[in-house]
């Protein structure tokens, strides 16, 4: 990952896929890479410290059911179903550590890349 | 790290928990709240925002806040599986329309945790049963229950059962060859679908089924299902015939019609809840589809609403909504439906209405509304309404699209400068 190319607005789906493991922890943001079949395949440590939970009890798990059903609507899950090429940026309002937090989502899908990415700014 | 560990262990079972969790203030401000709870609140807060229950369910449940407010008790259950009409018509995309159920504790002077789940497909099963219910009613009643009788096609008796002289008081020799509808007074307000209507549906799919009022003998009116079946005629040289069952439903005594209020009215002004304008509104669609009955809706916002809100206080404000609720039901015709849609927002439903007669309602009420006055410390204050007419046959029948006209034009008219019905623009030129 190029070092001028990481910022939340303007990293490239391919650049999260290429990134290691530690690279995608040390993103000032919160990165959750997930199957077509929504089972988490990543979660960096920015997002698990800002939801409290442990990345190994996260990954293996249906995001929108388990993890993040806030999310679990038209606004976001159903996008990704309904939008095989998406990348859009809104704000959004999170429920981190139960408490009601103001962020900006960034939804990455492309239809030649299996895994799909929320990015989450706080 | 026992500890750590705990308190993840806790957060993930709350990320998880499939049931929306709140906690709030008394006046509705949120503290606390999990994930399943945001998925619902936030798509239904839009520029509201998701800082107050309150205020983000106000278009869906304004009752919620009064309900707050009016519990007396230190701690206690405000309300337990109150239901939250969130769409009028079909949801999204033609889906199940979505219906909450909210549980709100008081558990002290500023403390409330409040429950959000998702019924949807409880209420669809509940009307489903309900209907068969009154079908199986009908048929396993005893003996006595219910009366019988053959009519033409156009409605004349051609013979009843004793039962039916139980029932109304008639003796079937002195009504045969006499239009049941005139006997009975079948066709007074509160029905359905008049009997002609509902001959012509029977003759077309077998059979109808509905509730309505109707007069005995003696003028007592009372609550009656009322079957009618087509009945295949043996040979051409008779008329087809039909038999109908009538069955005598005794309701509405003093505490089926509590329970009734509560269902079906707003708990502030009284005027018709969502729930019950959504389901009167899937009634009318169901008419609209068989007989191709007109059906307006009338849509009114009352002008500047927070400011009487922010000046004079919830009292104030809420006083006014019965006043306006007061003068508009007064304007109803028999079937029309007053109801209470969101904060200052009201819905007029009018079945067998043309848009010519709707237009015309919908300016008196703009009439009646201006001239409610109401007294306050700091003087008089009236309030006016923006108000827009739309019709069943304008969006072909959709209820989704009904509302959606009905509230841009009611925009219109508000941008237009307020205290107005909308006018259609083929009109004006």
């Amino acid at each position: 990952m190029s070092p001028t190319n990481v910022g939340f607005e303007t990293v490239a789906l391919h650049d999260l896929e290429n990134a290691s493991e530690a690279d995608r922890d040390a993103l000032p943001f919160g990165v959750v890479g997930f199957a077509a079949d929504t089972i988490v395949q990543v979660y960096n440590a920015t997002e698990a410290r800002m939801s409290g939970l442990d990345p190994a009890t996260v990954v293996g798990v249906p995001f929108f059911d388990a993890v993040a059903q806030c999310m679990n609507n038209f606004m976001v899950a159903q996008r990704f179903e309904d939008e095989p090429e998406l990348d859009d940026i809104f704000p959004y309002v999170l429920t981190l550590r139960m408490r009601p937090t103001k962020v900006r989502l960034r939804l990455l899908a492309t239809a030649k890349t299996p895994r799909r990415y929320v990015l989450i700014e706080r | 790290m026992t500890d750590t560990s705990g308190e993840e262990e806790l957060l993930e079972f709350l990320y998880a928990c499939p049931i929306g969790l709140i906690k709030c203030g008394a006046t509705g401000e949120i503290g606390l709240m999990n994930p399943h709870a945001m998925q619902h609140l936030l798509p239904l807060a839009g520029p509201r925002g998701v800082s107050n229950l309150f205020s983000a369910l106000e278009p869906y449940a304004p009752e919620l806040r009064s309900m707050a407010e009016a519990f007396a008790l230190p701690r206690g259950r405000i309300c337990d599986g109150h239901r939250i009409f969130v769409d009028l018509g079909p949801g999204r995309s033609g889906a199940t329309p979505k219906v909450l159920a909210c549980t709100l504790v008081k558990l002290g002077a500023d403390r409330i945790m409040a429950t959000l789940t998702d019924i949807s497909h409880q209420v669809v099963q509940e009307n489903r049963l309900r209907q068969a219910d009154t079908w199986f009613a009908t048929l396993l009643d005893g003996v006595n229950g219910y009366a019988a009788l053959t009519i033409t096609p156009d409605g004349q008796i051609a013979a009843a059962d004793t039962c039916f002289a139980r029932q109304t008081g008639y003796e079937p020799a002195d009504v045969t060859g006499h239009n049941l509808a005139d006997v009975l007074g079948t066709d007074l307000s509160g029905g359905d679908l008049r009997l002609d209507e509902q001959l012509a549906i029977a003759a077309r799919e077998g059979w109808h089924l509905q509730e309505g009022w109707q007069q005995r003998a003696d003028g007592e009116r009372y609550w009656c299902q009322r079957l009618v079946v087509a009945r295949s005629a043996l040979d051409n040289a008779t008329l087809p015939r039909f038999s109908v069952v009538l069955r005598d439903v005794p309701r509405r005594d003093a505490a089926t019609e509590d329970v009734r209020r509560l269902l079906t009215c707003d708990h502030l002004t009284g005027a018709a809840n969502r729930r019950h304008f959504s389901q009167i509104m899937a009634r009318e669609q169901e008419s609209w589809r068989e007989l191709r009955q007109s059906l307006s809706l009338v849509v009114l916002d009352l002008d500047h609403f927070k400011a009487v809100n922010d000046t004079h206080g919830h009292p104030v404000g809420d006083a006014l909504l019965c006043r306006v609720t007061q003068a508009c039901s007064a304007l109803l015709p028999p079937r029309g439906i007053f109801a209470r849609l969101g904060g200052e927002e009201f819905g007029v439903l009018l079945p067998r209405y043309d848009r010519d007669q709707a237009m015309e309602l919908a300016e008196r009420l703009r009439e009646a509304i201006a001239d409610v006055v109401i007294e306050t410390p700091s003087g008089t204050l009236r309030v006016t309404a923006s108000l827009a007419c739309a019709t069943l046959d304008e969006t072909e029948g959709s209820i989704e699209a009904l509302i959606e006209l009905a509230d841009k034009r009611l925009y219109s008219a508000k941008h237009a400068g307020r205290n107005r019905v909308f006018v259609v623009e083929t009109e004006a030129a």
